[in-house]
């Protein structure tokens, strides 16, 4: 009974947090304080995840969402000086067309959520050693496996890790699109603008 | 003492208050989504936005099957969410090299 009572408490205060910090995330003009809201939001959603006994999934979530998603977003900020300059407040018309399709999204989820559906029998058990269980699964070849997504979710990792490096990148690449020699010393002239390259060239 | 512990208990969250709170956080991302300006603000709503997918598909996971289908979706997400941040920001560089604003409203090569 201790145990449920301080799920109930664990859980509300949790949900309270994260309304307030995720409406922080998009009302506020500061871009970077933006972004810690958005860091604790995440936090504060493993700790559901720990409620609702994915211990395994909450250790992802603060190693490759908080680890990863959110300094890659400080370092767009940084890196496009977007935390120098305090964003304008959206026109009324924005704001208006923002709140109403939020809210008419919520209230048709809402619809959903509590529209009558076949009742939960049974309390389910959660499942124990659920960090073997995952292992087992993305590893099986059989028809309940995810072998295949997990193989391409690798791929996609490295496509997205090439073409942002691509895409980024300060020197064009000579010639060949996606070798580039790397920072051997004869890219240095490449530093020119490009206009000013291709002029010279002409 | 006991009786304030089992009014709290009886009070235990079920799916549909994890689902109203994953619903919400969605709706907050969605409108975000459409009134920031700013270019990594817009990106800061959509991670929101797959945050409250991958919440949902765990909580649908521990109401409604006893399997671990729903944890193996979110880190599948988190996977996504993780490329799409990396390609986001990478053109984000780009672009403010090339414009020196990354203001949505400004960027209008493809109007006319």
């Amino acid at each position: 009974m201790i145990a449920s009572a301080l799920t109930t408490v664990m859980f509300y205060t949790i949900a309270v947090g994260m309304t307030v910090l995720a409406l922080t995330v998009i009302f506020t003009r500061k871009l970077l304080r933006a972004a810690v809201a958005l860091m604790a939001v995440l936090m504060l959603t493993a700790g559901l995840y720990i409620l609702l006994n994915a211990e395994f999934l909450a250790g992802v979530q603060v190693l490759v969402y908080i680890g990863g998603i959110v300094v890659l977003i400080v370092f767009a900020i940084m890196l496009t000086r977007s935390a120098d300059l305090l964003e304008d407040h959206p026109t009324t018309k924005r704001m208006l067309l923002g709140s109403v399709v939020g809210l008419a999204m919520l209230f048709a989820s809402c619809c959903a959520i509590f529209s009558p559906r076949p009742a939960n029998t049974q309390v389910l058990e959660p499942v124990k050693d659920d960090v073997h269980a995952i292992g087992m699964k993305l590893l099986d070849y059989g028809p309940e496996g995810f072998v295949l997504p997990f193989e391409l979710i690798s791929l996609l990792l490295l496509a997205a890790a090439i073409g942002g490096i691509v895409i980024a990148r300060k020197i064009p690449a000579p010639e060949q699109p996606f070798t580039s020699g790397g920072d051997l010393p004869g890219e240095v002239h490449f530093t020119q603008p490009r206009l000013q390259r291709e002029e010279e060239t002409k | 003492m006991t009786d304030i512990l089992q009014k709290i208990a009886s009070y235990e969250p079920g799916e549909t208050q994890f689902l109203v709170l994953a619903t919400v956080i969605f709706c907050i991302g969605m409108s975000g989504l459409l009134t920031r300006r700013n270019a990594v603000g817009i990106l800061m709503s959509a991670e929101l936005m797959l945050n409250s997918a991958a919440l949902m598909f765990v909580v649908f996971n521990r109401f409604a099957a006893p399997s671990v289908d729903g944890h193996i979706m979110a880190i599948f997400i988190i996977a996504v969410a993780a490329a799409e941040a990396v390609v986001g920001m990478a053109i984000f560089v780009a672009l403010f090299r090339y414009r020196q604003t990354i203001d949505v409203t400004q960027i209008t090569l493809l109007r006319d």
